[in-house]
């Protein structure tokens, strides 16, 4: 009857959602893709310079190291984090004793801000007088502090707080994967004497297939993505051993933002092209390890 | 042999909750220790409980701004994500009008698809127009407009609220506007919470847009963006204890929510598998 009526009244309660959405969501993207066009550097004229910005992407060295920074760090998380996940949901999924709390407890690092955690690992990792090289001294694990933080252990800091703060989430979900595998498969298939081994290779693995399949892809978008608790810990640093693709780009918008001296000027139109780029390479790894992982979502 | 594996299992998982717990706790505790103690004590528990780094970190720090900037953002942040993508989700799922698939995609799209710290920029320069770039609105409108997953998680509870109730309403002369309002918003309780919950945890943990946005004011830094510039700052070494009892301020509410909530939180982590 008043159809014309319900259609403007839909379209009035989804202008404000629409409005923020398109201005403070779409916009920037344009905006980002029509200034990788151009030289700017965030004040003064502002040059069209068709596809320079992506020739320099070409040659420029920090960027590459930052992408190959970045494969170290999300295949790091991942070879930690993802295994180390399916072992506990595969352990809470059995009649535990307490199992609510400690599932509680292993979930809790995801409720906590990453930088505020990312500031309470620099105190913790910190060589000169960091929580952990003190106790190791203490019990005299160590001879001489360790500089947790420098060039040779950087990497590995801040993967294992990136560990520390999705392990709780993977287990989750691979929890909520496991409890959706019917009981009476294990049940039937232990009458016929399947040990827990098998069971694990030949049931659990099989039918968590397709979930599997997308937590694998959630945590491999998350680990390239990453780039916050690095910023706070290290700031990409020692000498760029820590520095991240989407850490670079950011250093390229608000190069005097961290603390520590501004050692590049303000690239607007290049960053908008590197952060593309990179875009790109994340969505392109997406779509290869979609394609390459068709057989985990086959139940068979 | 069964028995030994019981044993291997509690081994296994009495480790990784100690190193999960062991930075929460080791902050918790550290709040109280002297900064002497700190940086050399190797203690874990305090040697004299140091209550007074609360009132100094919430005065002399600056850390009582800190957190009211923070709870006011997360609390505007997270009344109008909620306002905002209920009323889209409202629409529709009960209502059909033309554009319905795209307006869902364009959400879909804004989840998924990252560009990196150089939306902050655009962001940034509208705020400015706006007039907005000096107060913390401008920081809340940008935490607002990201409300795709609070859309989809309302979305899904919409669908569990019976259409024959508004129907009903309808029939007996309401205003769609005045069915959001009595009938939906009322039954969508449930779902307002946990996407709420969601939300002020986001915004309440949120970093960098504050970060950038409040560099040359720090009267209207957050409790993160504070925090983490204490580390940056010329005596960070003395002040450990201030970054400590920092911490706590922004970890300690949200894990009283967690206490209370955690259900949801869980629930609703695992659900996004299934959506």
């Amino acid at each position: 009857m008043n159809k014309a009526k319900n259609v403007v009244f839909s379209y009035s309660f989804l202008l404000p959602s629409s409005i923020l959405t398109v201005v403070l969501g779409i916009y920037p993207i344009v905006w980002a893709m029509r200034y990788m066009f151009f030289d700017y550097k965030g004040y003064g004229e502002e040059r069209f310079i068709g596809l320079d910005n992506f020739a320099r992407i070409w040659t420029d060295h920090e960027y590459w190291d930052s992408v190959l920074n970045t494969f170290i760090y999300a295949g790091g998380k991942l070879a930690l984090s993802l295994p180390l996940a399916l072992l506990l949901a595969v352990i809470l999924n059995r009649g535990l004793r307490g199992r609510g709390v400690i599932r509680a407890l292993l979930f809790m690092p995801t409720i906590i801000s990453t930088a505020v955690m990312a500031v309470v690992f620099f105190a913790i990792f910190n060589s000169y007088n960091g929580i952990l090289n003190q106790f190791l001294m203490k019990y005299n694990l160590i001879g001489s502090p360790v500089d947790w933080l420098g060039v040779d252990h950087a990497m590995l800091s801040v993967i294992l707080v990136a560990v520390w703060g999705a392990l709780g989430n993977y287990m989750l979900l691979f929890l909520a994967g496991l409890q959706n595998i019917p009981q009476d498969v294990y049940e039937s298939s232990s009458l016929d004497g399947a040990g827990r081994w098998q069971q694990f290779r030949y049931i659990t693995i099989p039918m968590l297939g397709p979930v599997m399949q997308m937590i694998v892809m959630l945590a491999i978008i998350n680990a390239l993505k990453g780039y916050e608790s690095i910023m706070v810990m290290t700031d990409g640093g020692p000498i760029g051993k820590t520095n991240v693709m989407f850490l670079y780009v950011f250093k390229l918008f608000f190069p005097t933002a961290s603390g520590s001296a501004a050692t590049q000027v303000q690239e607007m139109g290049y960053g908008s092209a590197v952060a593309f780029v990179t875009a790109l390479i994340v969505g392109a790894i997406t779509i290869v390890y979609f394609y390459g992982s068709r057989r985990m979502s086959r139940n068979d | 042999m069964r028995y030994g594996w019981r044993w291997i299992t509690w081994a296994f998982l009495l480790v990784v909750l100690f190193l999960t717990l062991f930075p929460i706790v080791i902050t918790l505790l550290g709040s109280l220790k002297t900064n002497a103690e700190l940086t050399a004590g190797a203690t874990l528990l305090p040697l004299s409980w140091q209550f007074g780094n609360y009132k100094e970190a919430w005065s002399t720090a600056g850390f009582g701004t800190y957190s009211f900037n923070s709870l006011f953002v997360a609390a505007m942040a997270t009344a109008g994500t909620l306002i905002v993508a209920s009323m889209a989700a409202y629409v529709v799922n009960r209502m059909s009008f033309f554009g319905k698939k795209i307006y869902i995609g364009i959400q879909a799209f804004t989840m998924f698809v990252s560009i990196g710290a150089v939306v902050l920029r655009p962001q940034f320069e509208l705020m400015i127009d706006l007039k907005l770039h000096n107060t913390l609105w401008g920081v809340i409108l940008i935490l607002i407009s990201a409300h795709a997953s609070a859309f989809f998680i309302l979305l899904s509870f919409m669908s569990g609220i019976p259409r024959e109730l508004d129907e009903a309403a309808r029939i007996d002369g309401c205003s769609p506007a005045s069915v959001y309002a009595r009938i939906v918003l009322p039954l969508l309780a449930p779902g307002l919470g946990v996407a709420g919950l969601f939300a002020f945890r986001g915004a309440w943990n949120e970093y960098l847009l504050p970060f950038v946005f409040t560099l040359s004011k720090p009267e209207l830094q957050t409790l993160t963006v504070g925090l983490a510039n204490l580390k940056y700052g010329v005596s960070a070494a003395a002040q450990t204890h201030y970054m400590m009892a920092g911490a706590c301020l922004s970890i300690v509410p949200i894990l009283v929510v967690y206490v209370f909530a955690n259900k949801s939180f869980m629930q609703m982590t695992a659900g996004s598998l299934k959506g």
